[in-house]
């Protein structure tokens, strides 16, 4: 919301607090000004002139030269390339030397100096609205009404608006009073101690009723059907009023505050919600028929609106209808057809109190968010309608003539009066956790309009809100407004007691844990959307999506995923696209599936509610590109760099609690589509699948637009998660006593055999003496024969409780080379 | 002088010439070996003394073994000082060249700034005694708006512009927009006292650059009784001093949020432009005001605890929750909050 600070000191001429003060004043109040900016700051130094004469400039037809009055008997010529100078007399405005133009030359700002404008010196230069930055328009100069202001006026002074600060406020949701200046120059007055008073009512109503033109009543009925959605519908008339643009005051006004004048009777509601807070209409009163029907539209109805849309309206909407017709969506927009218009001469005010859902649920539903709808929705204040329709007439008498109807027309169902809220001292300090003064507390409260009912004792006090003031409901609104006014900033800091709680849900630390294990093995850490495309689950063969959204920004974001991978591997194409052909990232996340009754059926009842969906944490990696070498030649990353890391990650995970084993997975079973089946893993530990891995399936890599091998691991933390909260721990087995020797063996096997079953008869055969049994060289070509491959192990033999000799070392050996030959048919080498 | 003897003198007078004539170890084995060895000269000798009658063979052989205890130390010594030798040469050769690249079988992994700010904070809370308390996602409008004290239709809801799920038969539900859902989560599960943290990601309909439609909160709340105002501004000041390091000041503005009252946003002295003596400079980060929003608190609203079924009277708290996008945003210089969610390596890796 734009404010005029000149509009607040007009409504609190006692304030003497600088913009900047008061800006400062209102953000340690809750209103955050976010912006402080000058309007027309160019107005204190350009003076009003008058033209005296003038003549071709000598070479250039466009130029011309410019005699003007400065007042005080001093003139000066300037150049001017304006088409619209007037006759000698008429008032515009200079730009002296060194007067700066911070709007001008296409806002970059200039400075008045001499200049030679085609071989003519110019000291200044004829200003024209855009140059002033009062407008947009740089259509020509700036031509003043005759006989505003003499010769040599400051620009500021003869329009006092062309000149003023703006603040540019953040008004919270709970705070629609400080969308109108009365209640800005009213919050002003709570914060600076100073008496505040509104705009006399009688004053006003005082001045429109002496002119009556006719009695309001005769000339229209209003007939409210919907009294919930319009507990207050109120109306004024005025007649003979003539439609123009309005005084320049009121447009420089109006353009301060971002509002584009339309015409005086149409800029009149404007300064009045400008003004009030409070959203009100003008009609066209001839156009109505002598009748306003407030209710909901019939569904299908068509309303055109002003903005030139015709929209078909919901039986939701409230609407303001004439005998047959909308003409009106109540508290969004008028209508086209009771415009007022330049041959209007017989206006009908509304000023109503709409229900602020109602309002919100029309202008959502059509998209539409207007100045009127955004301050209905917030809840204006239902106690100023008179005094805004008066203000209303009186500002039109003064800017477009007529006369007023006399009488105003009030329909109103019982609006609920703001209830009075008892205030306890101890309670108030208990909350702040500081004693603040009390008298000062409630003087402070009644400066924001809050009336104390019956009688205040030292302890506590009952206060009836103002009806500008929706937010105030209890106590703590109470308790809040002495906090904001005395300054929230003086609360003292003081550490609580904390008395510890137990973690519910248990995922942090084992993210953690997850997230330490995977960057110790060299994994980045990304970050994916939860949402996804459709197509983006497809192409990883993934499972559909269970949930969608229904308002997805765009519908690659529009149903939440059922597995991480998509994500990476988009990272991992964007990446390689981007000239990064390494990359091993891994993301924690959740993935979004149908609830498993029967798992849930165990679960105790949530008095929250269950959640919606099982969301189960997951872990994904992808590896692509090359094994880090050291001044070699790099090789490809494979399937056992991703089993390597998969293995040792559950390890790190689990704090070596957990081993996990690799087992060959069937591609073709559920949950493995998108691996390569000759590589697909599952990756097991006490007899349950934790995850999956292997190189990514062809289909896969082509439908997310990869041209390497990449290599997947998934992990479902859910699998992790129980088991590690049952007090798993690391058993200690004694260190051995007694030395190893240790014996090679390599065989030569036929290719189709495992190097695990190899490695398992070894281990067999070697049984209470193999401590350990590792395979360390793998071979083929040379002299192995074709369709052959050598497998070296290393078998450690030894005894807990003696020193093994050598023979007995050596006759154990021979016999896990013979279990090796027999099993394998293998050749020793 | 039997022959012996004599052959004996000649020995020991020839061996330390020859030993030192050897100048590797493999040449000093070799002439030992040549003394000491099966077929040595000495071994040689010793078999002559068979021939000597007994008398004097007893003689002769201690004199054979003195001489050969003399060459074996003659031989250690040689041989420690051709190792000294060596390792003197070893000492002197010219250095190795470590402009070469270090070896390290593995990369550096990195966690994600995101994650990194998150367990910062959820550490610090955790020493204040705060627990973590994990909840949905995907929530019910109850315990994302109602139970927070959001009217229905209220503009407030227009903060979070909500991205709803279609009907999977879970009643009306949507990706939360705060993490603030725990706070109905916590209220009706526990009974109080408590103090939960509760981190994780939230869903709005925004996206540009410093707005993306997922990012990531973190909610601190203490429900107890006798709970004030000036405990919420005790454990910010504690926070921001952990977060952002001694003398770190903390204001309050007041604010609105419709589940707390009152409610204020908080800044705490810019961290950036912070000078010796505590006074601030003024910078780009904090546009030249000397101070950064980091977060939104207040005191819980007692609209939540009826809702909630916690009575107001009996309990009061306070709730704190900040972006840890716009934390790490500041802390890293990162002006683009895209680049979260992009996960470029070159962007991970600075991290």
């Amino acid at each position: 919301m734009k404010a005029s600070y000149a509009f607040i000191r007009e409504l609190l001429p006692a304030l003497t607090a600088s913009p900047r003060e008061l800006s400062d004043a209102f953000t340690f109040a809750g209103l955050e000004v976010e912006g402080l900016s000058e309007f027309g700051a160019a107005s204190v130094e350009c003076v009003v002139v008058a033209v005296l004469s003038k003549r071709p400039h000598p070479t250039k037809d466009k130029l011309a030269l410019v005699t003007v009055d400065l007042g005080e008997g001093k003139t000066q010529e300037v150049v001017c390339g304006a088409p619209n100078v007037p006759e000698p007399g008429g008032l515009v405005v200079l730009a002296p030397l060194g007067a700066h133009l911070p709007a001008a030359a296409g806002g970059k700002g200039m400075t008045m100096a001499r200049r030679d404008v085609a071989g003519v010196p110019s000291e200044g230069m004829l200003c024209s609205e855009s140059e002033l930055g009062l407008s947009d328009s740089g259509e020509g100069i700036l031509v003043l009404p005759a006989n505003l202001a003499d010769p040599g006026t400051r620009l500021s002074d003869a329009i006092p608006s062309s000149h003023d600060h703006v603040f540019e406020i953040n008004v919270t949701a709970n705070r629609p009073d400080a969308l109108g200046h009365v209640g800005l120059a009213r919050e002003a007055a709570a914060l600076y101690d100073l008496p505040f008073a509104m705009p006399s009512l009688a004053a006003v109503l005082a001045e429109t009723a002496g002119a009556a033109g006719g009695v309001i009543g005769d000339v229209v009925r209003i007939q409210v059907e919907d009294a919930a959605g319009c507990p207050h519908y109120g109306a004024a008339a005025i007649t003979g009023v003539s439609v123009h643009a309005s005084p320049l005051n009121v447009r420089y006004r109006l353009a301060a505050l971002g509002v584009r004048s339309i015409s005086n009777v149409v800029d009149v509601t404007n300064l009045a919600m400008l003004g009030y807070g409070h959203p009100m209409h003008a009609f066209d009163l001839d156009r109505l028929g002598g009748m306003i029907v407030v209710r909901r539209a019939k569904a299908g109805e068509k309303l055109a609106t002003l903005d030139g849309v015709e929209r078909t309206l919901d039986a939701g909407d409230l609407v303001i209808a004439d005998a047959e017709k909308p003409i009106a969506l109540a508290g969004v927009m008028g209508g086209a057809t009771t415009e007022v218009h330049a041959g209007t001469t017989r206006v009908l005010f509304e000023c109503a109190y709409f229900d602020p859902r109602s309002v919100r649920r029309s202008a959502r539903r059509h998209g539409m968010h207007t100045e009127a709808s955004h301050r209905f929705e917030r809840g204006v204040d239902p106690g100023d309608v008179e005094e805004v329709l008066a203000h209303a007439l009186a500002t039109t008498r003064a800017l477009a003539g007529g006369k007023a109807l006399d009488g105003m027309l009030h329909v109103r169902a019982d609006m609920p009066r703001p209830q009075p809220i008892k205030l306890q001292r101890v309670k108030m300090d208990r909350l702040l956790g500081v004693s603040h003064d009390w008298q000062a507390a409630l003087s402070l409260l009644e400066r924001l309009g809050c009336t104390v009912h019956g009688t205040a004792t030292d302890d506590e006090a009952e206060l009836r809100p103002p009806t500008h003031r929706p937010d105030l409901l209890r106590s703590v609104d109470l308790i809040e407004e002495v906090a904001r006014v005395r300054g929230i900033d003086s609360i003292p800091a003081e550490l609580p007691p904390i008395r510890a709680s137990r973690d519910v849900g248990g995922r942090e630390e084992l993210e953690r844990e997850v997230r330490e294990a995977a960057v110790s093995l060299g994994l980045s850490e990304a970050v994916t959307f939860a949402f996804l495309s459709p197509e983006d689950l497809a192409n990883a063969k993934a499972p559909p999506a269970f949930v969608g959204l229904k308002n997805p920004l765009a519908v690659t974001q529009s149903v939440m995923r059922t597995r991480l991978l998509p994500g990476l591997l988009q990272a991992v194409g964007r990446a390689r696209r981007h000239g990064v052909k390494d990359a091993r990232l891994f993301t924690i996340g959740r993935t979004y599936v149908a609830p498993d009754a029967a798992a849930r059926a165990k679960e105790p009842v949530d008095p929250a509610g269950a959640w919606p969906v099982d969301e189960r944490t997951s872990v994904a990696a992808v590896f692509v590109g090359e094994r880090p070498s050291w001044l070699q030649k790099p090789e490809s990353l494979d399937v056992w760099d991703v089993k390597g890391t998969a293995l040792e990650l559950v390890a790190r995970a689990t704090r070596g609690v957990w081993t996990a084993t690799a087992e060959r997975l069937d591609a073709t079973v559920e949950g493995a589509a998108h691996l390569h089946p000759r590589g697909a893993a599952r990756l097991m530990a006490r007899g349950r699948q934790l995850g999956t891995f292997g190189p990514l399936h062809p289909d896969v890599l082509e439908a997310f637009d990869l041209t390497a091998p990449v290599f997947v691991l998934e992990l479902d933390l859910e699998a992790l998660r129980a088991p590690l909260e049952a007090a798993d721990r690391v058993v200690y087995k004694p260190i051995p006593r007694f030395p190893a020797s240790a014996r090679d063996v390599a065989v030569v096997v036929k290719d189709d055999v495992l190097a695990g079953a190899v490695v398992d008869e070894a281990r067999r055969a070697a049984g209470d003496l193999g401590q350990e049994v590792a395979l360390f060289d793998r071979f083929t070509g040379g002299s192995i024969p074709e369709g052959h491959t050598s497998l070296a192990l290393r078998v450690v033999y030894r005894a807990a409780a003696r020193t093994l000799t050598d023979a007995e070392v050596d006759a154990r050996h021979t016999e896990v080379t013979q279990a090796l030959q027999r099993a394998f048919g293998g050749q020793l080498r | 002088m039997s022959s012996i003897d004599q052959a004996l003198a000649d020995l020991r007078a020839a061996f330390p010439a020859r030993f030192a004539a050897a100048e590797t170890e493999q040449a000093l084995r070799d002439e030992n070996a040549k003394i000491l060895g099966k077929k040595g000269e000495l071994t040689a000798i010793l078999k002559e003394m068979g021939k000597l009658p007994n008398e004097e063979r007893r003689a002769t052989g201690e004199k054979v073994n003195l001489l050969k205890a003399e060459v074996e130390k003659g031989f250690e010594a040689r041989l420690a000082e051709l190792a000294k030798g060596k390792r003197d040469a070893d000492l002197a050769a010219p250095p190795f060249d470590l402009t070469l690249p270090g070896r390290l079988a593995l990369p550096r992994g990195h966690k994600h700034p995101i994650s990194r700010v998150r367990e910062d904070v959820v550490a610090i809370f955790r020493q204040m005694g705060f627990a973590v308390h994990d909840g949905p996602e995907i929530e019910l409008e109850t315990n994302n708006f109602e139970r927070l004290g959001f009217p229905p239709d209220h503009p407030a809801t227009d903060m979070q512009d909500s991205f709803w799920t279609e009907d999977f038969g879970g009643g009306r539900t949507l990706l939360r927009t705060h993490t603030s859902n725990i706070q109905a989560r916590a209220m009706m599960g526990q009974k109080p006292p408590f103090a939960f943290i509760a981190p994780g990601a939230v869903f709005r309909r925004d996206d540009d650059v410093t707005h993306s439609p997922m990012f990531h909160q973190l909610e601190a709340f203490v429900v107890d009784r006798g709970v004030s105002m000036a405990h919420l501004r005790g454990v910010l000041s504690e926070f921001a001093v952990r977060l952002y390091g001694p003398d770190t000041p903390v204001r309050l503005r007041p604010s609105y949020f419709p589940f707390v009252e009152p409610g204020a946003e908080v800044d705490i002295g810019c961290a950036f432009c912070k000078r010796p003596d505590g006074t601030r400079a003024g910078c780009n980060v904090c546009k030249h005001t000397g101070w950064i929003e980091i977060l939104g608190c207040g005191m819980i609203h007692p609209v939540v605890f009826e809702q909630c079924g916690i009575d107001p009277e009996e309990f009061t708290g306070f709730a704190l929750g900040m972006g840890l996008e716009r934390v790490a945003m500041l802390r890293y210089d990162v002006d683009d909050i895209r680049l979260f969610t992009e996960n470029d390596p070159r962007f991970l890796e600075q991290f």
